[in-house]
């Protein structure tokens, strides 16, 4: 626990007053990696994922690569899954992971459509220690009405970004998938293989949708 | 039994039913030698929990029969413009009470912002048929004494889902009971005996943020596994939102990094 302690806490304090003593810049690099890292994603994502023309099993299989790649899939599942991924067994978590990747691509595909013609302005990006950053976004509206605003939030080990959360309007996805999944575990008894057996369900039961 | 007995023994049945359905209607806190699981209960912190789930119920066939049909309607069928004015209109009579907070919670500039596009809508925009303030780049924001209560140091308290409102907690009850209390129109209206006045508001505001949400309440519903789960905590995380101003959310868990592969 004190290793944690100095970990979370008294690490990246040390480690930002460093860098303010030094006045090295220590952290405007990796807000600028994570600002380019993300107009470049979203770039790649609205030519790859909206033409109208791309049958939508294609664009399924497009934004899980795009997923995989671009989003921390273990790290999220990890935190949604709160103190129940203790409790779960290697098999129970490896399920877990293959299904909730399937929900979020399943989910976020169509969610993605429906904002894909907007355009993303980045606003700033800001850090928050010495590998995480966020970058907020808004997302423009027809009609004048407000902009949404998205933060996106994005860790790094240096070289390679990826995204670990994205709030939009002050929701966090991964806080509502974590509330949503605690509720089921809590229900089933607080078995995890209670989980597992919704998210497939839920998941069949989408994708038998989709191909309607 | 004689007559005098029979409305003593009424009162007391309801009395029993309501506890009965207060009692029935409580979660099981878990064993407490388990603190994981009695921190979790308390961070869930919905007491009520199965009355909730059943109020929700009721809510949402409400919703399937009434609400979302109309709104459904409003939306595809109204005009856009007639709509725009419709909202511009609701948002206009809501500035007094936006005002009033904006002031009790200290935030003279967000004050100024409210009077100032009361104004210019009022007066150019037509009584708030149109927003012109918008179109000079003025912002608008909305406030309402739940978060003025907040701002004050109130604590939310246990989730309720009220039959019709939806998801609130005592805090934001209480500060919906003086909105209407504090709301101009609405105490011109019961004061003069037009009561229709703040009904029939409060029933187009209901179908124009219904159709607002349509869309997105439908993804919620087909994405999430517990809506009533999903709801309670999108409703936590909105409030705490709208109670910063935007400006909150450094503090709020999420993900760690972990290793990135």
């Amino acid at each position: 626990m004190l290793f944690n302690f100095v970990r979370r806490r008294a690490l990246p304090g040390t480690l930002m007053v460093v860098a303010m003593l030094s006045g090295v810049p220590a952290w405007a690099g990796i807000e600028e990696g994570a600002d380019s890292f993300l107009r470049s994603l979203a770039g790649k994502a609205v030519q790859s994922l909206t033409q109208a023309e791309t049958p939508r099993n294609e664009r399924i299989k497009r934004f899980r690569v795009m997923f995989r790649e671009n989003f921390a899939v273990r790290s999220i599942g990890k935190f949604v899954l709160g103190r129940n991924w203790r409790r779960a067994s290697d098999a129970e978590k490896k399920e877990y992971l293959v299904l909730f990747e399937d929900l979020m691509v399943v989910t976020y595909v169509d969610r993605f459509q429906r904002y894909a013609g907007e355009a993303l302005m980045v606003v700033k990006a800001r850090a928050e220690s010495d590998n995480i950053a966020t970058v907020f976004t808004e997302i423009e509206r027809p009609g004048g009405a407000k902009p949404i605003r998205v933060d996106w939030r994005v860790g790094t080990n240096g070289t390679i970004y990826k995204i670990l959360d994205v709030v939009v309007e002050g929701t966090s996805m991964s806080n509502t998938l974590r509330s949503d999944f605690g509720s089921i575990v809590r229900r089933e008894g607080n078995q995890v293989s209670g989980l597992l057996e919704a998210l497939r369900q839920k998941t069949a039961a989408l994708k038998a949708e989709a191909a309607q | 039994m004689n007559r005098e007995r029979a409305p003593w023994l009424g009162s007391r049945l309801i009395l029993l039913l309501v506890v009965g359905v207060v009692v029935s209607g409580c979660a099981t806190p878990p064993a407490s030698g388990d603190r994981e699981a009695m921190a979790e209960y308390e961070e869930v912190n919905d007491p009520f929990e199965p009355a909730n789930r059943g109020v929700f119920t009721i809510n949402r066939a409400m919703d399937r029969v009434v609400l979302k049909p109309a709104a459904t309607a409003y939306r595809d069928h109204l005009p856009n413009f007639i709509q725009g004015r419709v909202h511009d209109i609701l948002a206009n009579l809501r500035a007094p009470v936006i005002f009033l907070n904006d002031l009790l919670q200290g935030e003279i500039h967000r004050a100024m912002q409210t009077l100032t596009r009361f104004m210019v809508n009022s007066t150019i925009g037509l009584a708030g048929f149109m927003d012109m303030a918008t179109a000079l780049d003025m912002d608008d924001h909305d406030e309402d004494f739940g978060q003025t209560l907040a701002v004050w140091g109130v604590p939310e308290g246990p989730f309720v889902m009220l039959p019709l409102f939806g998801p609130s907690n005592p805090r934001d009850t209480v500060g919906m009971v003086v909105d209407f209390l504090t709301d101009p129109l609405s105490i011109w209206a019961t004061n003069t005996d037009r009561v229709w006045i703040p009904v029939s508001r409060a029933g187009v505001q209901a179908v124009d943020n219904r159709a607002a949400t349509l869309d997105l309440l439908d993804d919620v519903e087909k994405s999430s596994l517990d809506f009533y789960a999903a709801i309670r905590s999108l409703y936590r995380q909105r409030r705490a939102d709208a109670i910063s101003n935007g400006r909150g959310g450094a503090n709020r868990p999420a993900p760690g990094i972990g290793e990135i592969r």
